[in-house]
């Protein structure tokens, strides 16, 4: 079939990216209107829910005041019309244990979350890739077999017992940094700076252990198959030294499928970070949604959902929109390359 | 008495593209070999394909013993495809990876749910010798055995129906070059001995030539020459043919560029 | 990895998991007290009665780990088992069927994938309440979307193999090719999903558990650590036997399906041998004065491959400048090792065992690795077998030719791609497109510029393996006829290596024919061609089926 495949036009390109910003929607949609059918669907009173965790025991009257308040007597249909109109206002709700709107609270928090993970996802890439990298280029000897183990193995820690072991020796036991908080409330300038640098230190560390090992086995994979490839060969023959035959020829490649992948590892960076900011008690994101379970705050709780979704959309749209620049192959027409396929 | 296969007319695209194949006309008699020519890309493969129904024309007319396939109802199809087989080019993956080569000779008779058990056994045995193996090798996996033992188990399948038409997709090709001859011969039996009908899709003049009654020439999903083999190599009418000719015989071409 | 590692760590993951496993059956007959009994006085530390001491409320810490493991794996199997199941029956149909019912299946697919795990867990997890069964469901609800994917994945390849289309061509309908070759052929593709989804359910479930989600009536490892947690365990001594082991069990446990999964995975790889340090007793290096004697000699050379006997043996030929050799032999003749070794590319499990491949009279065979280098693309050059995959698909095929010219020769960027333009000219392609990368380029055009980049340093001597395999039948005369032209004008020594004597016998000077990785003949084109020796030449000649026509006329 390969010779009867011709290469893609142009047009395909468009409705490819059609087709993509249609999926993307998709997704934001489905979060949303899952966050609206839960309270629904979930055993009990949606008022338990939209109230918060203590509404249990509230007067009838009162129940009923509130249950106007959300709308919940009117059909559900227009009740989804409603949720729809409140999301594009910005109004995801009342945090009951804040007691401030959602989006306020957020919003607040967002910044430190985007900060950490960001730090943290180029440090695990970086760790990620290059250890990876080197693993393939020695496949099959001793150090590419403890490599691997070892990344299997730290693989296998949940990211918040690292954080609390971290915080046992390197906080509580040597007293280099501190365990808890994402900066001092007072401080200003550069102190101030430092100490949240300072703070930023064990979370990010651990998130960073937590999560690189993803990175690693995408690259090690795909560096394997990549240096199987004829061209690899042909770089060989023609006498280009081992150093970039390892770089420019096989790792170039090999990051094609790397970022093609790249959702599914942002994935669990972002679930590293609910639990890895719980055990820090970090300022962000994670945090948030801890706090909102414990303290049963469902508004609060779908608001962080949904704002992770959108963060998550976020960062694939940008893989997106960077992917043609690492592979000529789409940039003048074309679709982007399954994972895995780097040869056509 | 109409041929054994007839083709009219056949178009095929891949989703919505430029055809790969159009218009395309020939015919195969019983007991004949036809010989489909062209380089790659050429669309030879896809209408053998179509005609085993692996791929779904755009138009065009099939006809099996002269009845047409292409719109039949389910049951008329079935019975028309019991009649025909394709056989494709890598031995090495068009048989199960791990099966023995008796079931695997047997498959098409439990598709078409023929005989009994013991009965299919039978057939699949004598399937096995007609193609000039030892019958020991009922028992062997398709994985012990090499590639030209391989090809003769691909056409012992074909014949266990009985069929009146094969379609060989360039079955030589992934061969050692000294069992293809073995294998032309084995096409040219089947053919003069059980009057099998036989399209044998090929690159190579040098084996059209060898074997093939006559000879249809593709270039670009077009038929751009057909003919008897001896007049069409004398005197080849269009410049692709000639190309072929000059290429098959490694001198440089005059014909098209 | 090579088998023996990825076996091992297969060993070590079935080891692990089965102490797991029995201890986790065991559980009442090994833990010296009942979990929820309040055995000691609360936060005690370790000492005979209770060896990892006791937590906040007087539990024995020792037994409630025991007991956790049965919470920690019977939620991870159960989970990962309904998600399989799901998944694999969602991937195959929408594999087979395609068309609309793969859309829809997949879309629902991708937006499963595309929200993020653990807050989607967490939110649906917080709605649907306590307890192991929708604990089981919640997670099982995340994952199937995976498990989708890949198998999908999988059937659509398996779906255009020849064996499955053959079947089609055969008339049989989709049920007998789904439940006689497709599940039989997926089945073993679906038991690693299942192990790494094991992995990270157990990984999910211990995250759900720490967050307080988990079900306080059954503690597994994740509310044990959860417990530890919300009792600031870790600020004191503590954390040595309350946080330590809890978790170190579910490193364990994750890491016996990790194991498992990555050496299913490996397995589905080629393997890959490694050479042990070599072990040659080869002739001390020779260096002969330049221009004396042939470009190319291969005096009785053996090859030998990491436990097997040797490939090729006693095998020599000699090439002059401006003289064409072919090398013909069939499947397993152990030409393409020749060829290997003669541009020093052999692979990792390959050996020079004997002799000895002298390039202008030094003998590349016992250089060191870096010399060997310098030589290849300079002095030899090769024209590997896969025309249409050799060339890197991310570089501009003018930079991948001025590549050639600079890691050999001193000059700077301009000059060397002044070359590239020349080189292209040479092989006929027009040097403006030059900026174009591999996958704007017929087959034919791509070896066009692998000839090149052959070509990049002026070599002595040039080796095609298999130049015109894979290329349309007009193209590979274009090809041949290009090869011929070049040794002639440039007189480079040129060895082609090929399964197909027709290919090479009206352009070669002299002809070697091997069988069984050794030399059955060699002599001038004429002699070999009309009056062979060797009964396998004889063979080969007369198989051969050669298109006889009278010569048209002009």
């Amino acid at each position: 079939m390969g010779a009867e495949r011709s290469a893609p036009h142009g047009g395909d390109t468009l409705r490819h990216g059609g087709a993509k910003v249609g999926q993307y929607g998709v997704v934001v949609w489905a979060a949303a209107t899952l966050n609206f059918a839960l309270p629904h669907m979930a055993p009990g009173d949606p008022v338990q829910y939209l109230y918060g965790g203590d509404s249990l025991g509230l007067a009838p009257e009162l129940v009923a005041q509130v249950r106007a308040g959300y709308g919940l007597d009117r059909p559900l249909a227009e009740q989804y019309g409603a949720f729809w109109t409140g999301l594009f206002t910005g109004d995801l709700g009342r945090s009951v244990q804040y007691n401030r709107p959602v989006v306020d609270v957020l919003l607040e928090y967002l910044p430190w979350t985007v900060v950490l993970v960001g730090v943290s996802t180029v440090l695990a890439l970086l760790l990620g890739v290059a250890l990876g990298a080197w693993a393939a280029w020695h496949r099959g000897k001793r150090r590419d077999a403890v490599a691997v183990a070892a990344v299997l193995t730290l693989d296998s820690m949940p990211g918040f017992w690292i954080g609390m072991i971290l915080i046992a020796v390197f906080a509580v036991g040597l007293g280099w940094f501190p365990s808890y908080g994402g900066a001092a409330i007072d401080g200003t300038g550069a102190a101030w700076l430092a100490d949240a640098l300072s703070r930023m230190v064990l979370p990010g560390l651990t998130l960073t252990l937590a999560t690189f090992g993803g990175f690693f086995l995408l690259t090690r994979a795909a560096m394997v198959t990549v240096l199987d490839e004829p061209f690899i060969r042909l770089a060989r023959a023609k006498g280009v030294r081992d150093r970039s035959v390892a770089l420019h020829h096989a790792l170039r490649t090999a990051l094609l499928p790397v970022s093609t992948n790249l959702t599914l590892v942002l994935g669990s960076l972002l679930s590293g970070a609910v639990v890895v900011e719980s055990v820090f008690a970090y300022p962000g994101l994670g945090r948030l949604i801890f706090e909102a379970v414990s303290a049963r705050d469902y508004p609060l709780l779908q608001g962080a959902f949904l704002l992770v979704t959108l963060g998550v959309v976020a960062a694939n749209v940008l893989a997106d929109l960077l992917y043609p620049l690492l592979d000529p192959r789409v940039r003048r027409g074309g679709a982007r390359s399954a994972p895995g396929e780097v040869t056509v | 008495m109409s041929p054994v296969l007839a083709v009219e007319g056949l178009t095929v695209s891949f989703r919505g593209k430029i055809p790969a194949v159009s218009d395309v006309d020939l015919t195969v008699g019983g007991g004949e070999i036809v010989g489909l020519i062209g380089g790659s890309g050429a669309g030879k493969s896809t209408v053998a394909r179509a005609v085993a129904g692996l791929v779904r024309p755009d138009h065009g007319s099939i006809r099996i013993a002269g009845s047409e396939l292409l719109g039949a109802r389910r049951a008329e199809v079935r019975r028309l495809r019991r009649m025909l087989h394709l056989v494709f080019r890598d031995p090495y993956a068009s048989l199960p990876p791990t099966a023995r080569v008796a079931d695997i000779v047997a498959e098409p008779l439990a598709i078409h749910r023929v005989g009994n058990r013991g009965e299919r056994a039978d057939r699949a045995a004598e399937a096995v010798e007609a193609v000039g193996l030892p019958t020991a090798l009922l028992r062997s996996f398709s994985h012990q055995l090499s590639g030209g033992e391989r090809q003769r188990v691909a056409f012992a399948r074909a014949l266990v129906t009985r069929p009146r038409l094969i379609l060989a997709d360039e079955p030589t090709q992934m061969l050692d070059a000294s069992l293809r001859r073995d294998m032309v011969d084995l096409i040219d039996e089947l053919a003069n001995d059980r009057r099998i009908a036989i399209l044998h899709v090929t690159h190579d003049l040098g084996l059209a030539q060898h074997s093939c009654a006559r000879l249809v020439v593709m270039c670009r999903g077009h038929v751009v020459e057909s003919g008897p083999t001896a007049e069409l190599l004398a005197a080849p009418r269009h410049g692709y043919t000639a190309a072929l000719i000059a290429a098959a015989q490694h001198r440089p071409s005059k014909g098209l560029s | 990895m090579n088998r023996g590692l990825s076996r091992g760590l297969a060993i070590g993951g079935v080891v692990l998991l089965a102490i797991l496993l029995l201890v986790a059956l065991a559980a009442p007959l090994l833990a010296p007290y009942d979990p929820d009994e309040r055995s000691g006085r609360p936060f005690a530390r370790p000492s005979a009665e209770h060896l990892l001491g006791t937590n906040d409320v007087g539990h024995d810490l020792l037994s409630e780990l025991i007991h956790g493991g049965r919470v920690s794996l019977l939620v991870g199997v159960v989970a990962a088992l309904v998600a399989t199941l799901i998944g694999a029956a969602v991937g195959v149909a929408a594999g087979y069927a395609r068309g609309w019912v793969d859309t829809v299946l997949m879309r629902a697919v991708d937006v499963v994938l595309s929200l993020p795990t653990l807050p989607l867990t967490i939110v649906i997890g917080v709605f649907a309440g306590p307890g192991l069964g929708t604990q089981i469901l919640v997670i099982a609800t995340v994952m199937w979307a995976g498990v989708a994917r890949e198998l999908r994945a999988q059937v659509l390849s398996l779906r255009e193999r020849d064996h499955i289309q053959a079947l089609r061509a055969m008339g049989a309908s989709p049920v007998h090719v789904v439940s006689h070759h497709l599940l039989p052929a997926v089945t073993p593709l679906v038991v690693p999903q299942f192990v790494l989804a094991t992995k990270t359910a157990i990984l999910l479930e211990a995250s759900l558990a720490f967050l307080g989600l988990g079900d306080i009536t059954a503690k597994s490892w994740g509310t044990m650590l959860s417990l530890a947690h919300s009792r600031s365990a870790f600020l004191t001594d503590a954390w040595l036997w309350w946080v330590l082991p809890p978790g170190l069990a579910i490193a364990l446990t994750v890491l016996a399906f990790a194991l498992l999964g990555f050496a299913f995975e490996e397995r589905a790889r080629p393997s890959l041998r490694v050479r042990s340090r070599p072990a040659r007793s080869g002739p001390a290096p020779r260096r002969v004065a330049r221009g004396d004697g042939p470009a190319l000699v291969i005096e009785n050379l053996a090859v030998t491959y990491t436990g097997d006997a040797a490939a090729v043996a006693d095998v020599a030929l000699t090439v002059s400048a401006g003289e064409l050799v072919g090398l013909v032999g069939e499947s397993g003749s152990g030409k393409s090792t020749v060829a290997a070794a003669a541009a020093g590319l052999l692979p990792l499990a390959g050996e020079i065992t004997a002799g000895a491949v002298l390039v202008e009279g030094r003998d590349i065979a016992t250089l060191p690795a870096d010399e060997l280098r310098r030589m290849r693309g300079n002095r030899i050059a090769l024209i590997p077998q896969e025309a249409m995959s050799a060339l890197n698909p991310v570089h501009p095929v003018a930079e991948q030719l001025a590549e050639a010219v600079l890691v050999h020769r001193r000059v700077g960027k301009q000059a060397a791609r002044r070359r590239a333009a020349e080189l292209l000219t040479l092989v006929g392609i027009d040097p403006g497109r030059g900026r174009d990368y591999p996958h704007q380029f017929s087959g034919g055009m791509r070896q066009r510029v692998v000839i090149a980049m052959a070509l990049a340093n002026d070599p002595a001597v040039v080796i095609a393996d298999e130049p015109t395999t894979g290329l349309d039948v007009l193209v590979q005369e274009e090809v041949l006829a290009l090869l011929d032209t070049l040794r002639r004008t440039i007189g480079i020594a040129l060895l082609v290596v090929t399964h197909d004597l027709p290919v090479i016998e009206t352009v070669a000077d002299r002809i070697v024919v091997m069988k069984d990785g050794r030399v059955v003949e060699a002599g001038p084109a004429a002699q070999v061609l009309t009056a062979p020796e060797h009964p396998y030449t004889r063979l080969l000649l007369g198989s051969a089926l050669r298109l006889q026509v009278p010569e048209p006329a002009p």
